[in-house]
């Protein structure tokens, strides 16, 4: 028998997702064994300790990567540059999300339940409702989840990104159940997203054993090199890459996979949402994009014409629907959607232009996202957020420093110039331009313009309405919400005025290592 | 056992598949399916479960078949011994409940899902049954060359140890979520706070408690009910000798009345 | 000239954060920030328009770069300022008219409880405004046409509790989103085809496009073009916009915003040069417009919507100067200039008339308001006279060489257009002079009790003068002048071919005689008054009070199959995701078992829509593969 031997492992590379899974960790550790009381503020303090220790190591990795040692751990990894790049965003992202997770000025005990598993309307629940504060296990779990997003945009095998999907869903779905208000409707959604999720990884899963068929490896180097050699049958390599793509895209919210998204963006604790609507959208392009430009670059022809038809469907699916909404977190969630849509267009630019243009909507879509979601967690009365819209109507009267901010997040999302969203969709209809996918910016444009009307409806609601007996009152917000929500407009406005420098980092990292 | 593993992976390598093996498969392969289509039809959710047992260890034996035989082993003891075992208590200890028995409320909801299911079957299946037949099998003599289960360590610690050590992440979340979801602090759950050893003693032989063992009631003394109470010395019923629930009972004549077991 | 052409923009948008951040601190000064602001903007403009002016006449353009926009690869963009002739006259009217009308606003608004948000939005307007003329390439006039376009949005539905405004200011915003959307898509052809969207790199390379390009380029800023300057056949918004106060109409629905589309065309005069077809199209646009405006103008009997219509068939006029091309640009900018100041005239006077008559809008219920009013009545003329085109008043100066200009293109089609705009002239002359006999002169058809007429403070007078001035002598001294001056950027030469059908002598008396013949039928038709109950009325007459039925025709052709995709969706939401919501709240509400399998049921329905999509997508993919 022949000896094994531990492939080489880069743990300069790795430390990210080392650090990350190291400290999730310790945060079940703290909430095993540290006093109750104590267990939140040593958590919050772990948790963004080890996001700025992972945020250095990727930092430090980012001068040292070069083409020849991006691939690690038995070609299981690749940490390139785009890997690299993302998985800081990730990171950054993260933190801003995990700042309102840790938010417990705006309601006492914050914004999760103390104990998920008390029947909903008991006694108890009542009790604890009022004075126990959240679960502290939230910590840890944003850390997993955030880790295993790490691994899936760096993952180089299609085994790696299947383990990786599950590491970053799995503690997704349990942080949808466990809102303090709504609990029924949060497990609602919690349920339904692992039930359509699960669904949806069979599909990878079966797509992972045909792709496995066709070129006799999972590696995207291995499935690159037999469908440029032509060894191996393409049927299974089109039915793979299909059933591969439904996953990929059911996890970015696009059309006809989106069914789940208005429901769990409405049922999940705002904090979530925004980890979900941001950071989950950044895993799921880095991984679309890695698994169709590193593994199937040779069938990009064959491709696209199937994902242009999901993109304009997408497209106008979301900015049709979202005008028709009356709940602020629904008409958020079809936003989501729509955007999916968008960065799909960009993903068909095919080049390096499409993966830097892409890149660069992720980040200035998931920071001003992060900032729409933390003012939704500030409009609030006795029975919490208040998400109806009509509930809105005169805000700008009652609170205009925020119904101002919230005007510049909703006008960045219409593309208004000078906001990111602008830029950003600028980006990626000329990346699509250049891809000669004109009639797809077409659609594009037709569809923004379509989505601006309800976000403009929200905006005159805001500003033209007398308030009522029925708007709530905004709530000052704590030093967590106000720094994720200062950082959010930041970025919003500097991405939007001054995009040069994060154009230029994003078209730095455009280049996949296979 | 590794000589009839041999002679598959021979017959394997040669391309061809050996009648054994075909009469197995066409043996077992409608049972598995029925066993899946039973375990999604079943209303009962205990015969859900076992239907399940039945394709699961179907798909064991097909593994060892086709020279998995670790991989068929684990399929066979752990899923199917250990953990559908385990679902099968779970299941019983909760009660099984047939009442969430589906009545179709949704209008056209099975058809459509028998219609599209089959439909997608169709697709994958005449596509794969096109592909299957021009499909050369390679590879497994140089995999199964040190021994099944060594070829699999091997990958697990060199090729995949990267996967292999983080899929510890998803058993790591899997056990916090399920004690976020099941489990309950006994102070929320009953309202009071939890007491210390000290305080549950110093409780226990506070003034009106009664630290030691209750006196048994009077049954075998004067009646065979055991809301009769015993008598303390002084004749008195001894109130603490029966359940508080109980209501105090007078006796009978008949009961006071001597039972003459004795000394006629 | 550095800073100063920044600070142009900079000031009024400064203004505009600190009244809309300040909140009610500012309630009390806010009004005079509001107003100082775009008055030093004018100073501003000034100092740089004489600083333009010194240097020779080659070397006036001042191109600045504040920083780069995006700027990675085969992406350019900068944020870059140009102030060269054709933005100087711009810069100049929008901060001079526009000071004018922020005074007048003061006066106007002194009741309002909401004024110091008015000046926010106004002074926002006046900076997304002076962006979209001074930006030196396309991005920068899209945000700018953006600014103006939410600035007006939010204007329009000022009164946003009355139900029309509100209405009205989404009819605005639909209708300009189809231009915009047009516009977006012209930009990203431009880039896809050019790789830039700066001024001078884009206009030199049109010669290397292929025709079909320049025209399909051309079509979509032409639907930009129409859609924010109320062009047919996104023509129906403007009118409604006057839902929004007086001062709101006057300087944004009449005299700037308005012609956004003008300046987008003048400014890229080498791309409608570069093609015969496009000009056609931009020509007959125009006419067409102008003509329905002026139908429809004779039709209506609210003041305010006489004078919408009548800047819809004025802006139309200028779209024929803009279309005809060669040296008629410059023809179409001085007239938009002149419009600008008598049109802002008229709405100020209308608003002033309003402001005595307890905000009545029926000229039926006007007429001999001259006692009463004395100043509105003779600046209110000087506007009327001007616009009908009387020597030597400005709107003869710059209308008639239009006129005669449209005569001049060769072939047939140069007698139809010239006809049209002839016609259009006789037609503007009936209504105004109808508008102006029967508000100001005639019988009084109004009760004491009601209104008290009486005359405009100071405040809202001394603007009319101003403004009646200009109407006066701004097309005399700009005949020449301001034609000369725009030269370098609106090159006259290209269009020599023109046949010279019309003198200017024979053209002058032509266009003076049909408008006397127009005004006269008006004055003797309508000296008495006339009676307040409507006319029966012809076919034509019914079909002009129903603005031609162009309402009816957007709600045949967009809004119904709009509406029926959308309640489609609807429906597929309620019935997947809707009912959802709607059980779980049952559930929350005390629910029952019934319900709680129907929410089951509809996680099978996701599923199933999920197995649907996968079963296309598989299917498309191995389509592609068998294909």
């Amino acid at each position: 028998m022949k000896d094994i031997s531990l492939p080489h492992l880069n743990y300069a590379a790795l430390a990210p997702m080392l650090i990350l899974f190291g400290v999730a960790c310790v945060g079940v550790l703290v909430d095993a064994f540290a006093p109750r009381k104590a267990r939140y503020p040593i958590q919050l303090v772990v948790a963004l300790v080890g996001l700025i220790a992972a945020f250095v190591a990727v930092v430090l990795r980012a001068g040292k990567v070069t083409a020849e040692n991006a691939i690690t751990a038995a070609g299981a990894v690749s940490v390139d540059k785009p890997a690299l790049f993302l998985q800081g965003t990730l990171i950054v992202l993260g933190a801003v999300a995990l700042l309102l997770i840790g938010e417990r000025a705006l309601e006492r005990g914050g914004p999760f339940v103390a104990q998920a598993a008390i029947t909903v309307g008991s006694d108890a629940d009542q009790r604890q409702a009022a004075r126990e504060s959240g679960a502290t296990e939230v910590f840890p779990l944003t850390i997993f989840s955030l880790s295993g997003m790490l691994l899936f945009v760096a993952a180089n095998d299609l085994l790696t990104m299947f383990v990786a999907l599950e590491v970053f869903s799995l503690p997704l779905y349990l942080l949808c159940a466990l809102a303090r208000r709504r609990r029924l409707i949060s497990q609602e959604a919690a349920l339904k997203y692992f039930l359509l999720g699960a669904y949806a990884s069979a599909f990878f899963l079966f797509g992972l054993a045909l792709l496995y068929g066709f070129a006799g490896g999972i590696t995207f180097a291995k499935i690159n090199e037999s469908a440029q050699n032509g060894t191996g049958n393409i049927t299974l390599l089109y039915a793979g890459l299909a059933l591969v793509s439904i996953g990929l895209l059911f996890k970015a919210a696009a059309v006809p996979f989106h069914v789940w998204t208005p429901d769990v963006y409405q049922g999940a604790p705002t904090p979530v949402t925004s980890l979900m609507a941001a950071c989950t959208k950044v895993a799921a392009f880095g991984g679309l994009l890695r698994v169709l430009y590193a593994g199937f670059d040779r069938v990009h022809w064959d491709y696209s014409p199937i994902i242009a038809a999901i993109a304009v469907l997408t497209m106008l699916v979301g900015s049709i629907l979202a005008v028709t909404q009356t709940d602020i977190k629904r008409l958020l969630a079809y936003s989501s959607i729509a955007n999916a849509g968008y960065l799909l267009v960009g993903v068909l630019g095919n080049s390096a232009l499409g993966l830097s243009s892409v890149m660069f909507y992720l980040v200035a879509y998931g920071f001003t996202v992060i900032a729409a979601f933390a003012v939704i967690t500030l409009v609030r009365d006795a029975d919490g957020e208040a998400t109806h819209l009509s509930r809105w109507a005169g805000l700008g009267r009652r609170s205009p420093f925020y119904a101002t901010v919230f005007t510049v997040i909703l006008l960045s999302f219409a593309g208004i110039p000078l906001t990111s969203g602008f830029t950003s969709k600028f980006a990626v209809f000329s990346a699509a331009g250049g891809g000669d996918q004109s009639w797809l910016v077409i659609v594009g444009v037709v569809s923004s313009m379509i989505l601006a009307f309800p976000y403009l409806r929200v905006v005159v609601m805001m500003w033209l309405s007398e308030p009522g007996e029925q708007t709530p009152s905004v709530s000052l917000p704590g030093m967590l919400t106000s720094a994720a929500l200062v950082i959010g407009v930041v970025i919003t406005i500097f991405v939007g005025v001054a995009p040069q420098p994060l154009l230029h980092l994003t078209s730095e990292a455009a280049n996949f290592i296979r | 056992m590794t000589s009839a593993l041999h002679l598959v992976a021979a017959a394997a390598a040669a391309g061809e598949v050996t009648t054994g093996e075909k009469a197995v498969f066409f043996i077992l392969a409608p049972i598995a399916l029925i066993g899946a289509i039973g375990m999604v039809a079943a209303r009962n959710a205990v015969h859900s479960a076992l239907w399940l047992v039945l394709t699961m260890l179907s798909l064991g034996v097909f593994y060892i078949v086709q020279a998995g035989p670790f991989i068929g082993m684990v399929q066979i003891i752990v899923y199917t011994g250990a953990i559908m075992m385990l679902f099968l208590f779970v299941l019983m200890l909760v009660g099984r409940d047939a009442s969430d028995a589906v009545i179709e409320t949704l209008r056209g909801q099975q058809a459509w899902a028998i219609v599209l299911g089959v439909g997608f079957a169709g697709l994958l299946g005449t596509g794969l049954a096109r592909v299957v037949g021009s499909l050369k099998v390679v590879g497994l003599e140089q995999a199964n060359a040190d021994g099944n289960v060594q070829g699999i360590a091997a990958l697990l610690f060199t090729k995949y140890v990267w996967v292999f050590e983080i899929s510890s992440a998803l058993l790591i979340t899997a056990a916090v979520g399920a004690m976020i979801l099941a489990h309950v602090d006994r102070s929320l759950r009953d309202g009071t706070a939890v007491m210390s050893q000290p305080e549950r003693m110093r409780a226990r032989f506070e003034p009106g408690s009664y630290p030691g063992p209750k006196p048994g009631p009077g049954v075998f003394a004067t009646s065979t009910s055991i809301a009769t109470p015993a008598k303390l010395p002084d004749g008195t019923p001894a109130q603490r000798s029966i359940s508080p629930i109980l209501p105090t009972r007078e006796l009978t004549a008949a009961e006071v009345a001597n039972k003459q077991t004795e000394g006629r | 000239m550095q800073t100063l052409i920044p600070l142009l923009v900079a000031i009024p948008l400064a203004s505009a954060a600190i009244l809309l951040l300040g909140g009610r601190l500012t309630d009390r000064w806010g009004h005079w920030l509001g107003v100082l602001a775009p008055m030093a903007s004018f100073v501003l403009g000034l100092i740089a328009f004489f600083k333009l002016a010194d240097l020779p006449v080659d070397a006036r353009a001042y191109s600045t770069q504040l920083w780069n926009f995006i700027d990675s690869g085969s992406l350019h963009v900068g944020f870059g300022l140009l102030f060269d002739p054709l933005s100087a006259v711009f810069v100049l009217l929008i901060t001079g008219v526009g000071s004018l009308i922020h005074l007048y606003a003061v006066g106007y608004m002194s009741h309002d409880e909401g004024r110091r948000r008015f000046f926010g939005y106004f002074n926002l307007f006046v900076a997304a405004m002076l962006l979209l003329v001074l930006g030196n390439n396309y991005v920068m006039l899209y945000l700018g046409w953006e600014g103006v376009g939410l600035a007006s949005y939010l204007l329009i539905s000022f009164w946003y509790n009355r139900n029309s405004a509100a209405t009205a200011g989404k009819k605005a915003f639909l209708m300009n989103r189809v231009g915009d959307a047009g516009f977006a898509i012209g930009i990203f052809l431009m880039f896809a085809t050019l790789g830039t969207t700066q001024y001078t790199e884009v206009f030199a390379g049109v010669a290397k496009l292929s025709t079909g390009t320049v025209l399909m380029m051309g079509l979509l800023l032409l639907l930009g073009a129409c859609g924010k300057s109320g062009q047919f056949p996104l023509q129906s918004w403007l009118p409604d916009a006057m839902e929004g106060p007086t001062p709101v109409s006057a300087l944004i629905h009449a005299a700037t915003m308005v012609t956004a589309g003008v300046y987008l065309i003048a400014r890229s005069n080498p791309i409608f040069s570069a093609n015969a077809t496009l000009q056609t199209v931009v020509v007959s646009v125009g006419a067409l417009t102008l003509l329905i405006g002026c139908v429809i103008g004779c039709a209506k009997d609210d003041i305010k919507r006489v004078l919408a219509w009548s800047t819809v068939s004025q802006i139309g006029y200028m779209f024929l100067g803009v279309g005809l091309g060669g040296g008629a640009y410059a023809l179409a900018i001085i007239h938009l200039l002149a419009h600008g100041f008598f049109k802002a005239n008229m709405f100020l006077g209308a608003g002033s008339v309003m402001h005595g008559m307890n905000d009545q809008t029926d000229i039926r219920r006007f007429g001999g308001l001259r006692k009463y009013m004395p100043v509105t009545w003779l600046t209110f003329m000087m506007g009327w006279l001007a616009i009908i085109g009387i020597p030597p008043l400005s709107g003869f100066f710059t209308k008639d060489p239009i006129i005669e200009a449209a005569f001049n293109r060769p072939g047939w089609t140069g007698w139809l257009f010239g006809g049209v705009a002839l016609l259009g002239a006789g037609l503007t002359a009936f209504y105004m002079t109808r508008l102006f006999v029967l508000t100001f002169h005639g019988p009084k058809r109004w009760t004491e009790d009601i209104e008290h007429p009486h005359e405009s403070p100071w405040i809202m007078t001394i603007p009319l003068i101003f403004l009646a001035i200009g109407s006066v002598v701004a097309g005399f001294m700009m005949k020449t002048s301001v034609v000369t001056w725009l030269t370098p950027v609106l090159d006259p030469t290209g269009a020599e071919d023109e046949v010279h059908r019309i003198t200017n002598v024979t053209g002058a008396i032509l266009s003076v005689a049909i408008t006397v013949v127009g005004a006269g039928i008006a004055y003797m038709l309508f000296r008495r008054g006339t009676a307040l109950v409507e006319q029966p009325a012809g076919p034509v007459v019914t079909a002009a009070r129903n603005n031609l039925y162009a309402d009816a025709f957007n709600v045949a052709v967009f809004e119904k199959p709009g509406n029926w995709l959308t309640r489609g969706l609807v429906f597929l939401d309620y019935r997947g995701v809707d009912g959802l919501v709607n059980s779980l709240a049952a559930i929350v509400g005390g629910g029952s078992g019934r319900l709680r399998r129907l929410q089951n049921g509809f996680v099978r329905s996701y599923a199933l829509s999920m197995l649907t999509g996968a079963l296309l997508v598989v299917g498309a993919f191995l389509m592609v593969r068998l294909g």
